[in-house]
């Protein structure tokens, strides 16, 4: 059930998306992987909306040259911890979602274990390894991971959907060079805001998903261009889950 | 008659026995390839020939492709009218005149 401050703190949203949308959102959990340029909008939009359970992981401490594009952390934040720095804002926007930080990095032994009971996961990672170990993750739990990523005026996005969907190593089978990429702060922006927009679909059920679509930003000319996906059927990651699905299917 | 112009440019095309391959290159290719070319390649070529067309373009366009050893740089997405061509497929992927050929390589940072 609302309460009535919920009712009017999301009168704006339920008129458009009605009342039994605004619970799914609250009785929701998302985890966001990554409290980074992609991950702080992501919070700030799924905090505002009314998601009432927000799990955000990052292993790394608040750095000075972070702040041209991670928005949740300040100058005064240097040093701290990203994912409490984030909870902070977080609750001083909307102090009646629960919000835990957990400073920890995502692996093969921790991330089955931190996503448990999640509704989705949201990847704002800025490397693969950790981004195939939260595929894993949600193939594990069968819940969506909403994956995004950027590189300087570029972005990507999909929603991949165990059973559904191509996953994250079916289209990416390997991962790309390099460690540390160039962004501009808009487009990590960019990406992440869309990121929310699909967990906020998901979760409401309203509108059309990225499945099986590559949705590609080009920040030179604004444009957006898609990529059109499919599970391999060769994936060692999840051509067990598919067979599984197909057979499910077929009882 | 300009019209009919076209109509034998075209003919005097085919009968060269060439045809033409549209690359279409994102986000970091874009930038080193354009956006949009037009190759245009012996009949039969294939897939391979193609991207080895475009690599011996600029030293730049080879780096991107190609790892030092010749071999088609893995985390690369190639696309052949607007469908995911697998790895194991390239070498056997054969083009025909006015395919649309997509290269992708994925961004990573967040």
């Amino acid at each position: 059930m609302l309460t009535d401050r919920e009712i009017q703190r999301y009168s704006r949203q339920i008129t458009f998306i009605g009342e039994e949308n605004q619970e799914r959102l609250k009785s929701a959990h998302v985890v966001i992987a990554g409290a980074g340029g992609l991950g702080c909008p992501v919070a700030v939009y799924l905090a505002a909306a009314g998601v009432g359970h927000i799990t955000i992981i990052d292993r790394d401490r608040v750095d000075l040259t972070n702040l041209n594009r991670q928005i949740l952390h300040w100058e005064r934040d240097i040093g701290r911890e990203k994912s409490r720095s984030a909870r902070d804002k977080l609750l001083q926007l909307n102090p009646e979602i629960s919000i835990d930080a957990v400073t920890v990095a995502a692996s093969g032994e921790n991330a089955v274990a931190l996503t448990k009971g999640a509704s989705l996961i949201i990847d704002a990672l800025d490397n693969f390894d950790g981004r195939y170990i939260l595929n894993r993750a949600a193939l594990v739990h069968t819940i969506p991971c909403i994956h995004g990523a950027v590189c300087g005026y570029d972005g990507h996005v999909t929603t991949i959907i165990p059973g559904e969907t191509a996953c994250l190593k079916c289209i990416f089978p390997e991962p790309p060079a390099g460690s540390e990429f160039p962004v501009i702060g808009t487009t990590a922006g960019i990406i992440g805001i869309l990121q929310a927009h699909e967990a906020i679909k998901y979760i409401t059920g309203r509108g059309e998903l990225l499945k099986n679509r590559l949705l590609l930003w080009d920040g030179r000319g604004s444009t957006i261009s898609y990529l059109d996906l499919e599970p391999d059927p060769l994936c060692r990651e999840c051509r067990e889950f598919q067979k599984r699905i197909i057979s499910g299917e077929k009882d | 008659m300009q019209g009919v112009q076209r109509i034998s440019e075209e003919d005097n095309f085919r009968r060269k026995g060439l045809m033409k391959i549209l690359v279409r290159a994102f986000a970091g290719f874009r930038d080193v390839m354009g956006e949009r070319s037009s190759y245009d390649l012996p009949e039969n070529s294939d897939l391979s020939t193609l991207l080895s067309i475009i690599a011996s373009r600029s030293e730049e366009s080879r780096i991107l492709l190609f790892d030092d050893q010749g071999r088609l740089r893995g985390h690369i997405i190639l696309m052949v009218n607007r469908k995911r061509v697998p790895r194991s497929a390239i070498g056997e992927m054969s083009l025909s005149d006015g395919d649309e050929v997509a290269l992708y390589p994925p961004v990573a940072g967040g």
